[in-house]
Protein backbone atom coordinates (compact mmCIF):
# COMPACT_ATOMS: atom_id res chain seq x y z
CA UNK A 1 0.00 0.00 0.00
CA UNK A 2 1.39 3.60 -1.30
CA UNK A 3 0.45 6.01 1.35
CA UNK A 4 1.90 9.44 1.89
CA UNK A 5 2.36 11.06 4.77
CA UNK A 6 0.60 14.29 6.70
CA UNK A 7 2.96 14.60 9.54
CA UNK A 8 6.66 13.96 9.04
CA UNK A 9 8.80 14.36 12.56
CA UNK A 10 12.67 13.35 13.37
CA UNK A 11 13.97 13.10 16.52
CA UNK A 12 10.97 15.31 18.72
CA UNK A 13 12.17 15.93 21.83
CA UNK A 14 11.43 17.71 25.55
CA UNK A 15 12.69 17.52 28.69
CA UNK A 16 10.69 18.24 31.88
CA UNK A 17 11.38 17.37 35.04
CA UNK A 18 11.18 13.67 35.54
CA UNK A 19 9.82 13.14 32.38
CA UNK A 20 11.23 13.37 28.61
CA UNK A 21 9.76 12.66 25.29
CA UNK A 22 11.49 11.08 22.66
CA UNK A 23 10.33 9.99 19.50
CA UNK A 24 13.11 9.23 16.88
CA UNK A 25 10.76 9.03 13.64
CA UNK A 26 7.02 10.28 13.67
CA UNK A 27 5.02 9.35 10.21
CA UNK A 28 1.04 10.01 10.29
CA UNK A 29 -0.48 8.60 7.35
CA UNK A 30 -2.35 11.12 4.94
CA UNK A 31 -6.38 10.26 4.31
CA UNK A 32 -6.78 8.27 7.52
CA UNK A 33 -7.41 8.46 10.70
CA UNK A 34 -4.98 7.99 13.55
CA UNK A 35 -5.69 7.42 17.09
CA UNK A 36 -3.04 8.38 19.83
CA UNK A 37 -2.94 5.65 22.75
CA UNK A 38 -1.29 5.65 25.91
CA UNK A 39 -1.30 5.82 30.01
CA UNK A 40 -1.80 9.09 31.62
CA UNK A 41 1.53 10.62 31.64
CA UNK A 42 2.74 9.05 28.28
CA UNK A 43 3.33 12.36 26.84
CA UNK A 44 0.07 12.46 24.17
CA UNK A 45 -1.25 15.77 24.83
CA UNK A 46 2.51 17.10 24.85
CA UNK A 47 3.09 15.39 21.41
CA UNK A 48 -0.28 16.69 20.06
CA UNK A 49 0.67 20.42 22.01
CA UNK A 50 3.98 20.46 19.61
CA UNK A 51 2.16 19.16 16.57
CA UNK A 52 -0.63 21.60 17.02
CA UNK A 53 1.79 24.71 17.45
CA UNK A 54 1.02 25.35 21.14
CA UNK A 55 4.14 24.70 22.44
CA UNK A 56 7.12 25.82 20.63
CA UNK A 57 10.02 24.83 23.34
CA UNK A 58 11.00 21.71 21.74
CA UNK A 59 13.51 20.36 19.66
CA UNK A 60 13.52 18.31 16.09
CA UNK A 61 11.69 18.75 12.74
CA UNK A 62 8.36 18.66 11.60
CA UNK A 63 6.76 18.80 8.43
CA UNK A 64 3.22 18.57 7.32
CA UNK A 65 1.13 17.68 4.19
CA UNK A 66 3.96 15.84 2.45
CA UNK A 67 6.91 17.16 3.82
CA UNK A 68 6.09 20.74 1.79
CA UNK A 69 5.30 22.63 4.93
CA UNK A 70 6.74 23.71 8.61
CA UNK A 71 4.46 25.12 11.53
CA UNK A 72 5.71 27.95 10.88
CA UNK A 73 4.65 28.34 6.79
CA UNK A 74 1.80 31.06 7.15
CA UNK A 75 -0.55 28.56 5.41
CA UNK A 76 -0.09 25.73 7.33
CA UNK A 77 -1.86 26.17 10.71
CA UNK A 78 -4.72 27.78 8.73
CA UNK A 79 -4.79 23.83 7.16
CA UNK A 80 -4.79 22.73 10.81
CA UNK A 81 -8.02 22.28 13.43
CA UNK A 82 -7.36 21.65 16.92
CA UNK A 83 -9.60 20.90 20.23
CA UNK A 84 -8.20 20.21 23.38
CA UNK A 85 -8.86 19.54 26.85
CA UNK A 86 -8.30 23.24 27.71
CA UNK A 87 -10.72 25.84 27.54
CA UNK A 88 -10.11 27.04 23.60
CA UNK A 89 -12.76 29.61 23.92
CA UNK A 90 -12.45 32.55 26.48
CA UNK A 91 -14.33 32.03 29.79
CA UNK A 92 -16.60 35.36 28.95
CA UNK A 93 -17.67 34.45 25.59
CA UNK A 94 -21.41 33.45 24.89
CA UNK A 95 -22.19 30.84 22.00
CA UNK A 96 -22.88 33.15 19.84
CA UNK A 97 -20.20 35.12 20.12
CA UNK A 98 -17.53 31.82 19.63
CA UNK A 99 -19.21 32.19 15.91
CA UNK A 100 -18.90 36.13 15.33
CA UNK A 101 -15.81 36.22 16.30
CA UNK A 102 -14.45 32.73 14.67
CA UNK A 103 -15.43 34.07 11.31
CA UNK A 104 -13.51 37.16 12.26
CA UNK A 105 -10.52 34.78 13.43
CA UNK A 106 -10.21 32.36 10.68
CA UNK A 107 -11.06 33.18 6.59
CA UNK A 108 -11.82 29.47 6.02
CA UNK A 109 -14.34 29.39 8.56
CA UNK A 110 -18.10 29.25 7.57
CA UNK A 111 -21.09 30.36 9.94
CA UNK A 112 -23.52 28.61 7.87
CA UNK A 113 -21.64 25.15 8.59
CA UNK A 114 -20.89 25.98 12.06
CA UNK A 115 -24.50 26.51 12.74
CA UNK A 116 -25.83 22.87 11.19
CA UNK A 117 -22.62 21.82 12.75
CA UNK A 118 -24.29 22.92 16.17
CA UNK A 119 -27.78 21.83 15.37
CA UNK A 120 -25.93 18.32 14.48
CA UNK A 121 -24.54 18.01 17.98
CA UNK A 122 -27.69 19.15 20.07
CA UNK A 123 -26.60 22.62 20.42
CA UNK A 124 -29.53 24.73 20.10
CA UNK A 125 -27.79 27.84 18.86
CA UNK A 126 -30.53 29.32 17.65
CA UNK A 127 -32.46 29.53 21.16
CA UNK A 128 -32.27 32.51 23.05
CA UNK A 129 -31.14 30.94 26.17
CA UNK A 130 -28.17 29.08 24.59
CA UNK A 131 -26.98 31.93 22.32
CA UNK A 132 -26.69 34.09 25.38
CA UNK A 133 -24.48 31.54 27.66
CA UNK A 134 -20.98 32.11 28.86
CA UNK A 135 -18.37 29.62 27.57
CA UNK A 136 -17.76 28.87 31.33
CA UNK A 137 -21.55 28.64 31.92
CA UNK A 138 -21.44 24.95 29.68
CA UNK A 139 -20.81 21.47 31.00
CA UNK A 140 -17.95 20.09 30.19
CA UNK A 141 -19.54 17.67 27.23
CA UNK A 142 -21.49 20.69 25.79
CA UNK A 143 -17.82 22.55 25.26
CA UNK A 144 -16.40 19.80 23.42
CA UNK A 145 -19.53 19.99 21.15
CA UNK A 146 -18.89 23.47 20.54
CA UNK A 147 -15.05 23.26 20.04
CA UNK A 148 -15.73 20.11 17.33
CA UNK A 149 -18.71 22.68 15.80
CA UNK A 150 -16.29 25.27 15.71
CA UNK A 151 -13.17 23.32 14.33
CA UNK A 152 -15.20 21.47 11.36
CA UNK A 153 -17.28 24.44 10.30
CA UNK A 154 -13.81 25.24 9.04
CA UNK A 155 -12.47 24.57 6.05
CA UNK A 156 -9.04 22.44 7.02
CA UNK A 157 -6.76 18.87 5.68
CA UNK A 158 -5.57 18.09 9.09
CA UNK A 159 -7.72 17.74 12.54
CA UNK A 160 -5.53 17.04 15.80
CA UNK A 161 -8.11 16.31 18.38
CA UNK A 162 -6.86 15.69 21.69
CA UNK A 163 -8.97 13.44 24.04
CA UNK A 164 -12.47 14.24 21.71
CA UNK A 165 -14.42 11.09 23.21
CA UNK A 166 -13.51 11.44 26.80
CA UNK A 167 -16.54 14.54 28.08
CA UNK A 168 -18.99 13.15 25.73
CA UNK A 169 -21.73 10.47 25.81
CA UNK A 170 -22.27 7.38 24.16
CA UNK A 171 -24.97 8.64 21.59
CA UNK A 172 -22.11 11.88 21.18
CA UNK A 173 -19.35 9.32 20.60
CA UNK A 174 -20.93 7.59 17.70
CA UNK A 175 -21.83 11.15 16.31
CA UNK A 176 -18.00 12.11 16.65
CA UNK A 177 -17.03 8.84 14.86
CA UNK A 178 -19.74 9.99 11.79
CA UNK A 179 -18.12 13.08 11.94
CA UNK A 180 -14.75 11.91 11.06
CA UNK A 181 -15.49 9.44 8.62
CA UNK A 182 -17.09 12.15 7.16
CA UNK A 183 -14.46 14.36 7.19
CA UNK A 184 -12.37 11.97 5.58
CA UNK A 185 -14.73 11.54 3.26
CA UNK A 186 -15.03 15.05 1.73
CA UNK A 187 -11.41 15.22 1.43
CA UNK A 188 -11.31 12.17 -0.48
CA UNK A 189 -7.69 11.30 0.49
CA UNK A 190 -6.37 14.73 0.98
CA UNK A 191 -7.55 15.40 4.67
CA UNK A 192 -6.69 13.26 7.83
CA UNK A 193 -7.24 12.72 11.51
CA UNK A 194 -5.01 12.64 14.42
CA UNK A 195 -6.72 12.34 17.89
CA UNK A 196 -5.92 11.01 21.31
CA UNK A 197 -8.04 8.45 23.41
CA UNK A 198 -8.52 6.45 26.20
CA UNK A 199 -11.95 5.37 24.85
CA UNK A 200 -10.42 2.85 22.34
CA UNK A 201 -13.46 0.86 21.78
CA UNK A 202 -15.67 3.14 21.20
CA UNK A 203 -13.51 4.91 18.90
CA UNK A 204 -12.35 1.75 17.42
CA UNK A 205 -14.76 1.13 14.49
CA UNK A 206 -13.11 5.03 13.32
CA UNK A 207 -9.16 4.46 13.37
CA UNK A 208 -7.38 3.25 10.11
CA UNK A 209 -3.80 3.53 12.01
CA UNK A 210 -2.59 3.33 15.50
CA UNK A 211 0.20 4.79 17.48
CA UNK A 212 0.91 3.26 20.64
CA UNK A 213 3.04 6.06 23.51
CA UNK A 214 4.72 4.80 26.65
CA UNK A 215 6.88 7.32 28.84
CA UNK A 216 7.75 9.67 26.41
CA UNK A 217 8.24 7.45 23.22
CA UNK A 218 6.49 5.26 20.40
CA UNK A 219 6.35 1.37 21.48
CA UNK A 220 4.11 0.01 18.92
CA UNK A 221 2.00 1.43 15.39
CA UNK A 222 0.81 0.38 12.68
CA UNK A 223 -2.58 0.53 10.50
CA UNK A 224 -5.16 -1.48 12.65
CA UNK A 225 -5.47 -4.69 9.93
CA UNK A 226 -2.07 -4.80 10.24
CA UNK A 227 -1.81 -5.10 13.94
CA UNK A 228 -4.74 -7.23 14.00
CA UNK A 229 -2.36 -9.91 11.59
CA UNK A 230 0.26 -9.30 14.28
CA UNK A 231 -1.37 -9.75 17.50
CA UNK A 232 -3.67 -12.81 18.34
CA UNK A 233 -6.07 -13.47 21.24
CA UNK A 234 -4.93 -16.72 22.74
CA UNK A 235 -7.11 -18.52 25.37
CA UNK A 236 -6.32 -22.17 26.66
CA UNK A 237 -6.74 -24.52 29.58
CA UNK A 238 -5.12 -24.45 33.14
CA UNK A 239 -2.43 -26.92 32.93
CA UNK A 240 -0.54 -24.94 30.20
CA UNK A 241 -0.36 -21.92 31.53
CA UNK A 242 3.22 -21.78 32.83
CA UNK A 243 4.46 -23.14 29.84
CA UNK A 244 2.53 -20.42 27.45
CA UNK A 245 3.47 -17.76 30.06
CA UNK A 246 6.82 -18.12 28.29
CA UNK A 247 5.66 -17.78 24.99
CA UNK A 248 3.07 -15.11 25.36
CA UNK A 249 3.38 -11.73 24.43
CA UNK A 250 0.81 -10.79 27.30
CA UNK A 251 -1.23 -13.61 29.61
CA UNK A 252 -3.18 -13.46 32.63
CA UNK A 253 -4.45 -16.35 34.21
CA UNK A 254 -6.97 -18.07 36.90
CA UNK A 255 -7.76 -20.83 37.98
CA UNK A 256 -9.52 -22.03 34.84
CA UNK A 257 -6.85 -21.29 32.31
CA UNK A 258 -5.54 -18.57 30.80
CA UNK A 259 -5.84 -15.67 28.33
CA UNK A 260 -3.08 -13.82 26.55
CA UNK A 261 -1.99 -12.03 23.41
CA UNK A 262 0.76 -13.83 21.39
CA UNK A 263 2.51 -12.59 18.46
CA UNK A 264 1.61 -14.36 15.54
CA UNK A 265 5.27 -15.12 14.75
CA UNK A 266 4.94 -16.59 17.59
CA UNK A 267 2.05 -18.72 17.11
CA UNK A 268 4.19 -22.21 16.10
CA UNK A 269 4.99 -22.61 19.46
CA UNK A 270 1.95 -23.13 21.32
CA UNK A 271 1.21 -26.08 19.16
CA UNK A 272 0.01 -28.94 21.58
CA UNK A 273 -1.57 -26.97 23.76
CA UNK A 274 -4.58 -27.05 22.73
CA UNK A 275 -6.10 -23.68 22.51
CA UNK A 276 -8.43 -21.20 20.98
CA UNK A 277 -7.65 -18.71 19.01
CA UNK A 278 -9.22 -15.31 17.90
CA UNK A 279 -8.53 -11.90 16.42
CA UNK A 280 -8.16 -9.41 18.85
CA UNK A 281 -9.79 -6.15 19.43
CA UNK A 282 -7.46 -2.85 19.17
CA UNK A 283 -8.25 -2.16 22.76
CA UNK A 284 -7.06 -5.66 23.83
CA UNK A 285 -4.15 -5.15 21.59
CA UNK A 286 -3.46 -1.89 23.51
CA UNK A 287 -4.13 -2.94 26.55
CA UNK A 288 -1.50 -5.65 25.82
CA UNK A 289 0.92 -3.36 24.49
CA UNK A 290 0.82 -0.98 27.34
CA UNK A 291 1.02 -3.93 30.00
CA UNK A 292 4.47 -4.86 28.05
CA UNK A 293 5.91 -1.47 28.25
CA UNK A 294 4.42 0.08 31.60
CA UNK A 295 6.78 0.92 34.26
CA UNK A 296 3.75 0.55 36.93
CA UNK A 297 3.65 -2.73 38.82
CA UNK A 298 0.87 -4.61 37.82
CA UNK A 299 -0.44 -6.77 40.50
CA UNK A 300 -3.56 -8.29 39.00
CA UNK A 301 -1.61 -9.11 36.09
CA UNK B 1 -24.83 -5.37 2.27
CA UNK B 2 -24.99 -6.60 6.07
CA UNK B 3 -22.24 -6.11 8.47
CA UNK B 4 -21.70 -8.25 11.61
CA UNK B 5 -19.56 -7.43 14.15
CA UNK B 6 -18.63 -10.32 16.54
CA UNK B 7 -19.12 -13.01 13.68
CA UNK B 8 -16.10 -14.46 13.92
CA UNK B 9 -15.29 -13.19 9.96
CA UNK B 10 -13.34 -10.39 10.10
CA UNK B 11 -15.13 -7.22 8.74
CA UNK B 12 -13.12 -6.64 5.23
CA UNK B 13 -13.82 -10.08 4.71
CA UNK B 14 -17.68 -9.97 4.70
CA UNK B 15 -17.18 -7.18 2.43
CA UNK B 16 -15.07 -8.80 0.00
CA UNK B 17 -16.98 -11.60 -0.13
CA UNK B 18 -20.48 -9.38 -0.44
CA UNK B 19 -18.70 -7.55 -2.98
CA UNK B 20 -17.56 -10.75 -4.50
CA UNK B 21 -20.78 -12.03 -4.92
CA UNK B 22 -22.22 -8.75 -6.23
CA UNK B 23 -19.95 -8.95 -8.79
CA UNK B 24 -19.78 -12.81 -9.81
CA UNK B 25 -24.22 -12.08 -10.15
CA UNK B 26 -24.05 -9.48 -12.39
CA UNK B 27 -25.20 -7.12 -9.87
CA UNK B 28 -21.92 -4.65 -10.68
CA UNK B 29 -21.08 -4.58 -14.18
CA UNK B 30 -17.84 -4.33 -15.82
CA UNK B 31 -16.78 -0.99 -15.98
CA UNK B 32 -18.67 -0.23 -13.06
CA UNK B 33 -16.54 1.55 -10.08
CA UNK B 34 -17.31 0.59 -6.67
CA UNK B 35 -18.00 2.70 -4.45
CA UNK B 36 -15.27 5.06 -3.08
CA UNK B 37 -13.06 3.66 -0.02
CA UNK B 38 -13.77 6.84 2.20
CA UNK B 39 -17.81 7.01 0.98
CA UNK B 40 -18.36 3.26 2.12
CA UNK B 41 -16.53 3.24 5.16
CA UNK B 42 -19.12 6.40 5.96
CA UNK B 43 -22.27 4.00 5.17
CA UNK B 44 -20.89 1.37 6.35
CA UNK B 45 -20.04 2.91 9.92
CA UNK B 46 -16.40 1.07 9.73
CA UNK B 47 -12.79 2.24 9.27
CA UNK B 48 -11.25 3.29 6.09
CA UNK B 49 -8.67 1.02 6.40
CA UNK B 50 -10.88 -1.75 6.43
CA UNK B 51 -12.06 -0.98 3.30
CA UNK B 52 -9.47 -0.97 2.13
CA UNK B 53 -8.01 -4.39 2.99
CA UNK B 54 -11.44 -5.59 1.10
CA UNK B 55 -10.92 -3.69 -1.92
CA UNK B 56 -6.92 -5.11 -1.75
CA UNK B 57 -8.63 -8.44 -1.68
CA UNK B 58 -10.92 -8.14 -4.56
CA UNK B 59 -8.12 -6.72 -6.39
CA UNK B 60 -6.12 -9.52 -5.97
CA UNK B 61 -8.94 -11.62 -6.56
CA UNK B 62 -8.43 -10.41 -10.01
CA UNK B 63 -11.81 -9.00 -9.95
CA UNK B 64 -11.68 -5.27 -9.89
CA UNK B 65 -8.82 -3.09 -11.10
CA UNK B 66 -7.25 -0.11 -9.00
CA UNK B 67 -6.99 3.44 -10.91
CA UNK B 68 -5.04 5.97 -8.79
CA UNK B 69 -7.28 8.50 -7.96
CA UNK B 70 -10.43 7.63 -9.29
CA UNK B 71 -11.19 4.44 -7.47
CA UNK B 72 -11.65 0.59 -7.92
CA UNK B 73 -13.39 -0.37 -11.57
CA UNK B 74 -14.97 -3.73 -12.02
CA UNK B 75 -12.87 -5.90 -14.54
CA UNK B 76 -14.41 -8.13 -17.18
CA UNK B 77 -15.39 -11.58 -15.69
CA UNK B 78 -14.55 -14.79 -18.01
CA UNK B 79 -16.71 -16.90 -17.46
CA UNK B 80 -13.98 -19.57 -16.94
CA UNK B 81 -12.73 -17.49 -14.24
CA UNK B 82 -16.65 -17.37 -12.68
CA UNK B 83 -16.87 -21.05 -12.86
CA UNK B 84 -13.98 -21.89 -11.13
CA UNK B 85 -14.83 -19.31 -8.33
CA UNK B 86 -18.23 -20.67 -8.32
CA UNK B 87 -17.11 -24.05 -7.84
CA UNK B 88 -14.51 -23.26 -4.94
CA UNK B 89 -17.42 -21.92 -3.41
CA UNK B 90 -19.03 -25.57 -3.72
CA UNK B 91 -16.25 -26.89 -2.54
CA UNK B 92 -15.81 -25.28 0.55
CA UNK B 93 -18.98 -25.05 1.19
CA UNK B 94 -19.07 -29.31 1.06
CA UNK B 95 -16.20 -29.68 2.62
CA UNK B 96 -17.60 -27.90 5.61
CA UNK B 97 -20.61 -30.67 5.76
CA UNK B 98 -18.01 -33.44 5.45
CA UNK B 99 -16.26 -31.99 8.63
CA UNK B 100 -19.68 -31.55 10.56
CA UNK B 101 -20.75 -35.51 9.38
CA UNK B 102 -17.40 -36.33 10.66
CA UNK B 103 -18.31 -34.79 14.33
CA UNK B 104 -22.02 -36.46 13.89
CA UNK B 105 -20.66 -39.41 12.82
CA UNK B 106 -22.36 -39.94 10.22
CA UNK B 107 -21.40 -42.46 7.61
CA UNK B 108 -20.52 -41.42 4.55
CA UNK B 109 -23.20 -43.12 2.73
CA UNK B 110 -25.44 -41.03 4.89
CA UNK B 111 -23.94 -38.31 3.80
CA UNK B 112 -24.66 -38.87 0.56
CA UNK B 113 -28.15 -39.89 1.00
CA UNK B 114 -28.88 -36.27 2.21
CA UNK B 115 -27.62 -34.77 -0.53
CA UNK B 116 -29.24 -36.71 -2.78
CA UNK B 117 -32.64 -35.78 -0.94
CA UNK B 118 -31.62 -32.62 -0.78
CA UNK B 119 -31.19 -32.31 -4.59
CA UNK B 120 -34.62 -34.11 -4.99
CA UNK B 121 -36.32 -31.55 -3.24
CA UNK B 122 -35.06 -28.56 -4.52
CA UNK B 123 -36.58 -30.34 -8.19
CA UNK B 124 -39.42 -30.48 -6.55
Amino acid sequence: MNVNNVINGQDIKKKFRGFELNIPSLQVPKGFATALIGENGAGKTTLLNILAGIRLDYKGNLTFFDEAHTLEDETTKDQIGYTGPGNYYLPNWTVSQVKTISELLFENFSAKRFESLCEELGISINDFNMKNKKVIALSDGMRMKLMLAGVLARDTKLLILDEPASPLDPLMRDKLCELIRDYLDRGNGETSVFFSTHNISDMENVTDYAIIMEHGTIVEQGFVEDLKEKYILVKGEKEHIQAAKKILYSCSSNQYGFEGICLASKLDQLAGMDVSVETPSLSQISIAVMKANTKLQMKFA
Amino acid sequence: MKILQSSGVPIYQQIADQLQADILAGKIKQGEYLPSIRGLAKDLKISVITTMKAYEQLEALGLVTAVQGKGFYVNAQDSEMMKEQHLRKVETALLEAIQAADIAGMPDSELIETLTALLSMKEN
